[in-house]
């Protein structure tokens, strides 16, 4: 928005150079205005629904989760760990499930638009095959890891009722929201879950929950 | 004997309409099983790894159940070019067939045929009789706790807040079946059977799912109340007698017919076969769909299967967490499907066209 109202500063200004009195250029400069207006709330209204869409996730007084290991579609080992100094999503989900089917992509296009936001995303899949997982994404690529807890371990762990089941954690790893059931990241942005987690710290209703093991302390995996 | 067109068209519309009238009659007599006559089915089970891949080894279930009443295994016998090894899980005596093919193998394929007589099962409520007392060991056993069936946290409690107002055993028993009925539903989408997580089923309240999942719940409500109860993993191999086409089988090809069925276990009655997740199947299936709790078919299946059941299905086992000896994956939660494992790993059971595998049933006194 920013961009046309910008381009708009300068064809109005270079209209009002050429016929600084004529009235074509008092309308364009009333429809340019206008514009900037229009521009100004829809800018304010995904704002608006980047910081609505994060007020809805809930805030998690579950206390820390164990970290993990666990084997991506690739047979690489990923360790939670390994994201610290990010924020991650923990996505819990498996491929029969159809709400889970229409987040899947809705979180690559959050990955894809908040990269520099050092926003990641781990999807854990739970209780299912390999080979069912991984011709799943044959047709459905997305630009995060797909790991894969086949004993349901870590599920388990993480007390995951539902599914999907997303958490979202701070750049210590520690997990501050949480969306049990289908949510909608459409529209969300990196900086309105940021504002969500300063929020969720300032929570006085928070347990200072800390086991050894945990996330944020130097504990082993449960892996 | 020569028929003329017009009296051969009368005498199938004759027939026609006395199996009609007949199927209607079964319907208004309601379910109702009764033991009778023993039923003998012949399932044949074929497994050919459609993907080989390095090491392949399949573990496929076999019929287990021997009861004096409604269950007998006459024979398991399996045919492979590969080593074969029949195995029994010490903790519940579930039966698998443990295949493994050498490395390179084109073709793995086995043939299994189980021959198992079946009947129906009819406990008398109102006269409890001497029922063989349980042992110990599955007291202990059958009111334990499973990795997906807890008996603590939130399953004590419902358990607990379903069964307040009941005196005795058999009131508990009722309780817990009648809030199965009235709370959960056949949820169609359910992958296979479901899979029995029943504390996450209840955390959640999502009360939908298959028979693993509602039955599931109906055993570890039983055993949180104190009640020795038990899955039964089975398949259905016939059809309804009782003019329930969602109760049975209604080809001769079983392949996807797997059902779970449970027991609870009461003394003087013994083991009592009760299948709620089959009320709500008749509730979604049963033609023309989505009857009503009221509807005379559903009223007649649900007073019926809390005490009897239809000797039309084989049960396999009772077991719960089970391991696949040889097998990298992880322990399966119950054993009602066959399961395989290639160098690419272990293969998906609800996929039997992908896997592959068959499975046919036949009456043979029929």
């Amino acid at each position: 928005m920013k961009t046309h109202s910008g381009q708009a500063d300068v064809i109005v200004t270079m209209i009002q150079r050429l016929t600084p009195r004529a009235k074509v250029g008092r309308l364009f400069s009333r429809v340019c205005k206008a514009w900037r207006l229009f521009g100004f709330a829809i800018a304010s209204m995904t704002a608006a629904t980047a910081e609505l869409r994060a007020s809805e996730l809930q805030v998690w007084t579950g206390g820390d989760r164990p970290a993990f290991v666990l084997p991506d579609l690739n047979g690489a080992d990923i360790a939670l760990r390994s994201r610290l100094g990010s924020m991650v999503l923990v996505h819990f989900f498996a491929t029969w499930c159809e709400p889970c089917r229409d987040e899947l992509p809705a979180l690559r296009r959050l990955v894809a638009r908040s990269a520099d936001a050092g926003v990641t995303v781990l999807a854990v899949s739970v209780a299912e095959v390999d080979e069912r997982v991984r011709r799943f994404f044959e047709t459905m690529p997305v630009n995060f890891p797909i790991l894969l807890d086949r004993d349901r371990a870590v599920a388990k762990a993480w007390e995951v009722n539902t599914l999907p089941t997303t958490f979202v954690l701070d750049r210590t790893l520690k997990p501050r929201l949480v969306a049990e059931g289908e949510f909608s990241w459409n529209g969300i942005t990196a900086e309105a879950m940021m504002r969500a987690l300063a929020r969720s710290q300032s929570d006085p209703q928070r347990p200072k929950s800390s086991a050894e093991g945990a996330i944020g302390n130097s504990g082993s995996t449960t892996r | 004997m020569t028929i003329d067109r017009r009296s051969f068209v009368k005498a199938g519309v004759a027939a026609s309409l006395a199996a009609g009238l007949a199927r209607t009659a079964r319907a208004e007599a309601g379910y109702a099983p009764r033991p009778g006559a023993w039923r003998t089915f012949r399932m044949r089970t074929l497994v050919e790894i459609a993907r080989p891949e390095g090491k392949v080894q399949a573990w496929v279930p076999l019929p287990a159940v021997n009861e004096v009443d409604w269950a007998r295994v006459i024979a398991n016998e399996w045919t492979t070019g590969a080593k074969a090894s029949r195995l029994r899980d010490p903790k519940y005596g579930a039966e698998m067939l443990h295949v493994e093919w050498a490395d390179g193998d084109p073709n793995p394929a086995v043939e299994i045929i189980s021959t198992v007589a079946v009947r129906d099962r009819y406990v008398d409520l109102g006269r409890p009789g001497a029922a063989a007392p349980l042992s110990e060991a599955d007291r202990t056993l059958y009111t334990g706790a499973t990795a997906l069936v807890p008996t603590d946290g939130i399953v004590k409690q419902t358990s607990d807040s379903i069964t307040a107002s009941a005196k005795t055993d058999l009131e508990k028993a009722r309780a817990i079946y009648e809030w199965i009925v009235d709370n959960t539903f056949r949820d169609p989408k359910t992958r296979g059977c479901g899979i029995g997580d029943i504390a996450a089923m209840l955390k959640s309240n999502n009360l939908g799912g298959k028979c693993a999942d509602l039955n599931a719940l109906y055993v570890g409500l039983a055993r949180a109340a104190g009640l020795p109860a038990r899955d039964v993993y089975g398949i259905r191999v016939g059809a309804s007698k009782f003019g329930y086409k969602s109760l049975g089988a209604n080809s001769e090809t079983v392949t996807k017919a797997q059902h779970c069925r449970a027991e609870v276990y009461l003394t003087g009655y013994g083991w009592l076969p009760v299948d709620p997740a089959d009320v709500r199947k008749v509730v979604l299936e049963e033609p023309p769909a989505n009857l009503a709790l009221l509807n005379p078919k559903v009223i007649s299946a649900r007073r019926g299967l809390f005490g009897s059941w239809e000797g039309n299905w084989i049960a396999y086992n009772f077991a719960h967490d089970i391991g696949l000896p040889g097998a990298k994956g992880p322990v399966v939660d119950f054993l009602m499907y066959p399961q395989a494992e290639t160098a690419a790993g272990r293969l998906d059971s609800l996929e039997p066209d992908a896997f592959k595998y068959v499975i046919t049933a036949s009456e043979l006194n029929s």
